[in-house]
């Protein structure tokens, strides 16, 4: 029994001290975001015969529809052309900010809106792809996404950063974007456009509120305790939504899997050769029929596929063998992506297995493209006739791992835009 | 291997019937799902151990966080934390009865799982499963075109797949007007009629509606009309043709296609002026 409660309480503590998989949490963020914005760039040339309002499947076909299932999507509330392409352009511009971290958590809402108003407006046009983004965008908005390898992260450390120095900071964007967005929600509820299924009108005022409280508790309080308890909550979400996240891919994988072991071809290890030779998913064919000539390789890939996916949710309770599979997964969704043509759909699955990859690797990655960037940023200074800042970094990152801090330390390696940061950081 | 329609948010009717076997399987699937919540990343705050640096410790103290609050916020904290508990259970558990074969469960309460679930969460995983298609399904039209001269002519038939196919063939980043919008628009049109081409209910309305302005939209990017000339009404048929099964199979099949042919339909003024070029 004491044990017992040693273990809940151990529990309820790990739920409510932190926001767990901070990097888990921004790889998906990065990852679904990035997803939607290539495939809406992508599909920019036929967005009309996508999602517009003459599309074959045009603005009163979705209304019947619509009608009937109550689906949210801010695509009916007008048939002009001009109302979408606003649409279109704010769903791109949302995922990008997303993808930066800039306002992640009202990004996060807006990019929902945008995957929801143009999915749902014409069903008929998804696979699989783009029934995981349905899925994740809205999990996203539950989670604290942007504490790292975001532009939040950098504001929330120069904030930090000036209040060290005494100065007084104010957040003037927040409440301006909070006003604005706000604005926008009141009218449409008067508007009575969000008649609909009620649980994404609830999901958007909600959020709206909470930010509301957030910034007043944050502002007019004067004991941290209601801070801290909003903080708590806060991570509390966040930790459900991950989960969440992490079910919804077993399950998805498990469903895969389960359904498969029922098929014959799964069963005579055939079924791999079957897709590989349907006409909308070969575009090599040559690439194809290599892949599917020897016989006994194609039982080998069907088998294999049917029993990582089985195997998958299982396996997350050893982290070695969880590994192996996620590696085996990510390479096979690749693959996919060019031998069946289906890049977006091999892009939300590996974002969707990723939030699955260890820590240590996801930090070795930040690390890795942190570099890169800076490096490239160097050449590009040093290109533009701007040497000098070019031949600061390499500096500024001996100082670091001079310091020690190991991996840890070149998160936010000499940030080039910010070199007053080093400074405080080396004086520090 | 996964998908091609797995998405498919062809709202169909939970499909249960021709699945061979009961899947028991499933059942053993949520594994993960009902252990407590700080199970649930074993990744996460366990890793950074392997990266050798001196670790934050896991479990930082643990007075900080809820112990430093006042009772009443500690309740606030509790209440919270129960109703994501039980929101969490509650949602997993409809999306894994969603995804899952019919059974005790969702016979007695398949509506509350459904109305859970749709519209936002409806999902369908069976990614080539339980057998993956191993038909090429074509889909061709041909149109009466009435000539500027006032006369008028049947066109040949256009296998708009071929060309859908050919438009994939060597790119790396196929559109979903290439990839999904005829093909599905078939899928669905099938799914919502008989096999008289009757169709049932209002999504039969709604594709028939739908497939007959992607019809009309592609003869106009193949110029089945000339100038002057009018569509008048249009026909589509299906040619099913098997996948020649592998060399290495004993398998036979038919090489003969198979067609089903849909009733001439006039086209509107709609179709024709009102359509994403």
């Amino acid at each position: 029994m004491n044990r017992f409660a040693l273990t809940v309480s151990h529990g309820i503590a790990r739920v409510t001290e932190a926001a767990r998989g901070p990097y888990q949490a921004a790889m998906i963020r990065i990852g679904f975001s990035a997803t939607w914005l290539l495939f809406l760039l992508r599909e920019f040339p036929h967005r009309l015969e996508l999602y517009g309002p003459d599309s074959p499947w045009n603005w009163n076909l979705a209304e019947q529809l619509i009608a009937t299932n109550g689906a949210f999507t801010a695509l009916m509330w007008s048939d002009g052309r001009f109302w979408f392409e606003t649409v279109y352009v704010l769903a791109v511009l949302s995922s990008f900010l997303l993808l930066l971290g800039w306002r992640t958590r009202a990004m996060s809402v807006l990019f929902m809106v945008g995957v929801l108003s143009l999915q749902n407006r014409s069903i008929f046009m998804g696979d699989g792809g783009d029934n995981v983004l349905h899925l994740m965008c809205i999990y996203l908005v539950f989670t604290r996404c942007g504490q790292v390898w975001s532009l939040d992260e950098r504001r929330a450390r120069r904030t930090e950063e000036a209040r060290a120095r005494g100065e007084h900071v104010v957040d003037r964007v927040g409440p301006l974007l909070w006003t604005v967005l706000g604005l926008g929600l009141v009218t449409v509820t008067f508007l009575g456009r969000l008649d609909g299924d009620w649980p994404i009108p609830v999901l958007l005022w909600i959020v709206w509120l909470a930010q509301a409280l957030w910034w007043a508790v944050g502002r007019f309080t004067r004991s941290g305790q209601s801070r801290i308890m909003l903080d708590v909550i806060a991570n509390i979400v966040h930790n459900g939504a991950l989960f969440v996240i992490m079910a919804e891919a077993c399950l998805i994988y498990a469903t895969a899997g389960w359904y498969k072991i029922q098929g014959s071809r799964w069963q005579d290890g055939t079924a791999v050769y079957y897709p590989l030779h349907l006409d909308s998913f070969s575009p090599w064919p040559a690439l194809a029929d290599l892949l599917s000539a020897n016989g006994v390789m194609v039982m080998l890939v069907t088998y294999g596929t049917v029993a990582v996916q089985v195997a998958f949710p299982f396996t997350l309770f050893n982290r070695r063998v969880k590994n192996v599979l996620l590696a085996a997964m990510i390479t096979e969704h690749a693959v996919i992506a060019v031998v069946l043509g289906l890049p977006f759909f091999s892009l939300a699955m590996i974002t969707a297995d990723s939030v699955f990859l260890p820590t240590s690797f996801l930090r070795r990655l930040g690390d890795g493209a942190a570099r890169a960037r800076g490096r490239l940023r160097a050449r590009f200074a040093g290109g533009g006739g701007g040497g000098g800042k070019g031949a600061e970094l390499p500096g500024q990152r001996a100082e670091e791992t001079k310091g020690g801090r190991g991996p840890d330390a070149s998160r936010n390696p000499g940030d080039p835009e910010n070199p007053e940061h080093t400074h405080v950081g080396s004086t520090a | 291997m996964d998908v091609y329609d797995g998405g498919s948010n062809a709202r169909r009717a939970p499909d249960e019937p021709g699945e061979p076997g009961d899947a028991p399987a499933p059942d053993d699937a949520p594994a993960p799902d009902e252990s407590a919540a700080p199970d649930d990343e074993p990744t996460a705050p366990r890793e950074p151990a392997a990266s050798g640096e001196p670790l934050p410790d896991p479990y930082p103290d643990p007075r900080t966080g809820v112990a430093a609050l006042s009772l009443r916020y500690q309740v606030g904290v509790a209440l919270a934390l129960a109703i994501v508990a039980v929101g969490v259970c509650v949602h997993i558990g409809m999306v894994f009865l969603h995804v899952a074969p019919q059974n005790t469960l969702t016979k007695a309460y398949g509506r509350g799982v459904d109305d859970w679930v749709f519209p936002e969460f409806e999902q369908n995983w069976k990614l080539f499963a339980p057998n993956p298609l191993q038909q090429n399904i074509a889909v061709q039209v041909r149109a009466r075109v009435r000539t500027a001269d006032g006369g008028s002519r049947t066109t040949g038939w256009y296998d708009l797949s071929a060309q859908d196919g050919r438009s994939v063939d060597g790119n790396l980043l196929p559109s979903h007007t290439q990839q999904n919008e005829l093909r599905r628009s078939w899928d669905l049109f099938v799914a919502t009629h008989d096999a008289d081409n009757r169709p049932v209910g209002l999504r039969g309305s709604l594709s028939e509606t739908y497939l007959r302005r992607i019809l009309v939209l592609r003869l106009e990017r193949s110029e089945a009309a000339g100038p002057g000339d009018v569509l008048v009404s249009v026909q589509a048929r299906s040619r099913t043709t098997n996948v020649p099964p592998p060399k290495w199979s004993t398998d036979k099949v038919s090489e003969q296609p198979v067609y089903r042919e849909l009733p001439w339909w006039a086209v509107t003024a709609d179709d024709t002026e009102r359509n994403a070029r």
